[in-house]
């Protein structure tokens, strides 16, 4: 799942200064159970903006609020349609790709990001979420215990663990577990600790262009040019 | 392209839909009352409005209030917590603080068509009752010199005063019903050729059963309905200083506590079965054992001889074999046990069953009880209906008001040439017992019973035993219902994400994931709460009652309204719980404003005060705002925290507009030893400071 989280409203009130009419766009999935911009979140904004509007004494916005299930499918984006007519820009409370999805449907549109996309990660518990994968593109977690050093050690390194751990915490924050340590661990439970053996030569970051693009389907028509 | 998903506006209309079930108080209940709602009222302290919950669903609560046998208790799943809520106690409260005896009840003739009712017991009365409402003129026929039945002759007085039945019978002679007293049917035909177009015959069941012993017509023994017929018709019969009462019914139970109150120095039932498998309401028979009444277990009588103006009644003791067909063990005589004593007299209460005259001409069935078609009350004879114990032998009194309801109903019908209608039954019950690890968390609160006479003053006279509630009790007791079927339930399942926030903050462990991955709540589990309403990021889950959903945001907007329509300043806002503290007025001087500006919105737990409502409150103009919960006392788990959450969240946005944070506030009162009340001035004291200094920051920077 995509996390983010919501920008303050600081920032959203300067952002939405120049326009009159905000359409706050939530978006029904990871940003929803990332407690980013699910319907309840684009409610409380809407809330608060109404509330800043009123106490500034100089309101000029007129907001409305929707959520779609997803932002990132031109499908569900058609549903905006009838929603746009009358607005003037759209905070998409959706992760950086529903904001660029609605960007690319709607040409003439101003579109805000609501949220900070920060990471693909995992529920700890309620209400803390935590990072685990970079998609990089080139997954190496057979060899790692399924831990993943790229995303798990502050340094990223792929032969670790650095100089630094120490205790099993990570130099760089002490409450924070050494990725490496937990990698020997779990392959020594695991009966696999050759694996830690493997030398992994540094990444040619220049053989993964982006924007990346996947194809699963073979014979249709490859689309237009990505980005 | 056409995608646009026309089922999700439709989905949005469903939020004016109340799906809440019917709890198992009310299914219980002979009348089907809305238990659960009047309950839930007199918690809050609304006790007219809890009245009058009452009264649409009851014909008469006062008698209710005092001798229902409360089939809803039995039901109630707070049993399987502690013990279950005391239902006919808090009506009881209701009918007595509600102002009952005030009420009016009005009706206007609308149809020629007379009907007459052939007996004035509850089936007869409640029958008059809705067939006036209906707009009929009804004629009570009533053999004896006063109207009650069973009510007056049967029931002693200190189980139900005879005011509370004049009252009824006043309002209903008010209506315009007419009843005529002494007066013995003895012949349909002649009430139909006297211009009634339907009769209604209630008569009861009278006649005491037989006990089939020798001896058994000896001066000095008597039944028990005519017993309590004739000290209840102000009769003294002289009885002797020792007694006995053979059977274990109501009815057993009542001679001897009536015989105590006469004056008699020793009372003792003698009873076949032991005391499980008593029919009498246990708590009549404790009571009658807290009276020195004395009951004989497992003894039956065999033969009575009359010496010297005694009774000497020879007994078997008994022991319990096989079940019966009622499920009880069948007593079976011990050989060679008999005993004798002596007694004065010798009441037998073992049965009762309905005398018809044979000229009514109505077919009888099993116990001479009269035969009729369940769903409609009527006989073999046309236009003749008939209710009550008459048709279902010796049974409750809110049975009978039951039957004597659906007979008006039917009666219109009849009258109306109407097809009835087969009974529709799309309300969804609730059924289910709690589950272990929910039962677990659910607070343990104490029944609190009502008050009962002293020992002393009890078996003096016929004053009524059981005492009213107070205001307190009463509302501590009904903050205990479980409030079944009224939870939450996800009813937008297109929006829910599966992020299983519900599933993480409930607190009672009621929402579930299924082996598809989908997540459930239970209606039979949820405790309503609210706390995953407001903590779900979808907005997929509501409260199942549309009430609930709406009231918060209905009673901010009432507040604000004449929050506006008022001068005082600064205006503060203030969430509070309506049950406990606020419900017994410990706090009423902050009520509507009579501190200068506060203005309190009422809540049904503060869990359910979402972080929307405290912006909306800043929006509409309030200069602080408070959420106010009942803290210990909560009967709910966790509520506190949730509520803290939220104020955290929404004074993270406030700094940034301009306001202080601690211009929100959440109190749990009646934690500390402080004056709920003067924590609560303090905060309003921080708020007309912190109005002040923003007003002088205003001043300086122009």
């Amino acid at each position: 799942m995509i996390v983010a989280e919501q920008k303050p409203l600081e920032e959203i009130r300067r952002m939405i200064t120049p326009y009159g009419r905000v359409l706050i766009l939530g978006c029904g999935t990871c940003m929803t159970v990332c407690d980013a911009g699910g319907e309840h979140e684009v409610s409380f904004l809407h809330n608060a903006l109404k509330l800043a509007e009123a106490r500034s004494g100089n309101g000029t916005h007129v907001f409305s609020e929707y959520t779609l299930k997803r932002q990132c499918d031109p499908e569900f984006l058609e549903l905006l349609t009838d929603k746009i007519t009358d607005v003037d820009v759209v905070l998409s409370l959706g992760c950086g790709i529903g904001v660029q999805a609605i960007a690319e449907r709607f040409q003439e549109l101003p579109v805000l990001p609501g949220v900070n996309t920060s990471f693909m990660g995992m529920t700890k518990e309620s209400g803390i979420w935590d990072e685990r994968c970079a998609a990089c593109g080139d997954c190496r977690l057979e060899d790692t215990a399924g831990i993943c050093p790229i995303t798990r050690c502050t340094k990223g390194i792929l032969n670790g663990p650095c100089a630094g751990t120490k205790n099993g915490k990570c130099e760089a924050n002490k409450d924070m577990d050494c990725a490496w340590v937990l990698i020997y661990q779990r392959l020594e439970r695991l009966h696999q600790l050759e694996k830690i053996r493997r030398y992994y030569p540094p990444r040619n970051y220049r053989a993964i262009p982006r924007p990346k693009r996947i194809m699963s389907k073979t014979g249709i028509n490859s689309g237009e040019e990505n980005g | 392209m056409n995608v646009v998903n026309k089922g999700y506006q439709e989905n949005r209309l469903e939020r004016s839909i109340d799906h809440s079930l019917v709890p198992p108080c009310q299914s219980a209940c002979p009348l089907h009352m809305d238990i659960r709602e009047y309950v839930s009222l007199v918690s809050q302290g609304k006790i007219m409005e809890a009245l009058q919950v009452i009264r649409t669903g009851n014909p008469f609560p006062s008698i209710c209030a005092y001798v229902c046998t409360h089939p809803c208790e039995d039901d109630c799943r707070r049993s399987q917590v502690d013990k279950p809520i005391a239902i006919r106690a808090l009506k009881r409260f209701a009918v007595e603080f509600g102002g009952d005896r005030m009420i009016e009840a009005e009706a206007e003739t609308k149809y020629s068509e007379k009907v007459a009712i052939v007996g004035s017991g509850p089936a007869g009365l409640a029958c008059a009752y809705y067939l006036k409402k209906l707009g009929y003129p009804v004629t009570i026929l009533e053999a004896h010199t006063e109207v009650g039945g069973m009510l007056r002759i049967g029931i002693p007085q200190y189980r139900l005063p005879r005011e509370v039945i004049d009252t009824e019978v006043h309002r209903l002679t008010r209506m315009g019903v007419e009843i005529r007293t002494n007066t013995r049917v003895v012949s349909l035909d002649l009430l139909f050729e006297l211009g009634y177009k339907a009769i209604f015959i209630t008569i009861g069941a009278h006649q005491s059963l037989r006990m089939g012993i020798e001896g058994e017509e000896s001066p000095g023994v008597i039944d028990g309905a005519t017993f309590l017929r004739e000290v209840n018709l102000g009769l003294k019969p002289s009885l002797g200083r020792r007694i006995a009462v053979v059977g274990g019914g109501n009815v057993a139970i009542d001679a001897a506590r009536t015989v105590a109150r006469l004056g008699s120095k020793k009372v003792s039932i003698l009873y076949r079965r032991s005391r499980v498998e008593m029919p009498a309401d246990p708590r009549e028979v404790e009571q009658a054992l807290e009276e020195g009444i004395d009951i004989r277990y497992l003894a039956s009588p065999t033969h009575i001889k009359r010496e010297n103006r005694k009774l000497n009644v020879t007994c078997v003791k008994m022991e319990l074999g096989e079940p019966d067909e009622s499920g009880r063990q069948r007593p079976v005589p011990i050989k060679d046990s008999e005993f004798t004593e002596v007694f004065d007299t010798l009441i037998s209460a073992i049965g009762q069953a309905p005398q018809t005259p044979s000229n009514f001409g109505v077919r009888l069935g099993r116990g001479s009880t009269i035969q009729v078609d369940p769903s409609t009350l009527t006989t073999n004879k046309a236009g003749v209906f008939a209710g009550g114990d008459a048709v279902t032998g010796p049974a409750t009194v809110t049975e009978a008001l039951a039957a004597g309801r659906l007979a008006a109903f039917r009666i219109n019908d009849y009258l109306q040439h109407n097809y009835p209608l087969p009974v529709k039954e799309d309300e969804e019950k609730l059924s289910g017992d709690l589950l272990p690890a929910t039962i677990e968390m659910i607070r343990k609160i104490e029944r609190v019973e009502p008050p009962n006479l002293t020992l002393e003053a009890r078996t003096q006279d016929f004053d009524t035993v059981e005492l009213v509630y107070g205001w307190e009790e009463a509302i501590n007791e009904a903050r205990r219902c479980l409030r079944c079927g009224v939870g939450v339930e996800i009813l937008f399942q297109d929006k829910c994400a599966s992020c299983l926030t519900c599933l993480r903050v409930c607190p009672y462990h009621v929402p579930y994931l299924d082996a598809s991955g989908t997540v459930h709540i239970p209606a039979d589990q949820c405790q309503a709460c609210g706390i995953c309403v407001d903590e779900c990021p979808a907005k997929a889950i509501v409260l199942r009652k549309s009430f609930d959903r709406h009231h918060v945001t209905e009673e901010l907007g009432y507040a604000i309204k004449s929050a506006g329509e008022s001068k005082n300043k600064p205006l503060i806002v203030g969430f509070c719980c309506q049950y406990g503290l606020f419900g017994t007025g410990s706090l009423a001087r902050l009520w509507k404003g009579a501190k200068a500006g506060v203005w309190i919105v009422p809540v049904l737990c503060v869990a359910k005060v979402e972080a929307t409502h405290m912006l909306s409150a800043f929006e509409t103009g309030a200069e602080g705002v408070f959420i106010a919960g009942c803290g210990e006392q909560c009967a709910r788990e966790n509520t506190a925290h949730w509520v803290q959450q939220r104020v955290e969240k929404v004074r993270k946005v406030l700094a940034p507009i301009g306001l202080e944070p601690e211009r929100l506030q959440a109190f749990a009162l009646g934690t500390t030893a402080d004056d709920p009340a003067e924590e609560l001035d303090g905060f309003v004291d921080k708020i007309g400071a912190l109005c002040l200094a923003s007003a002088l920051k205003q001043e300086v920077k122009s």
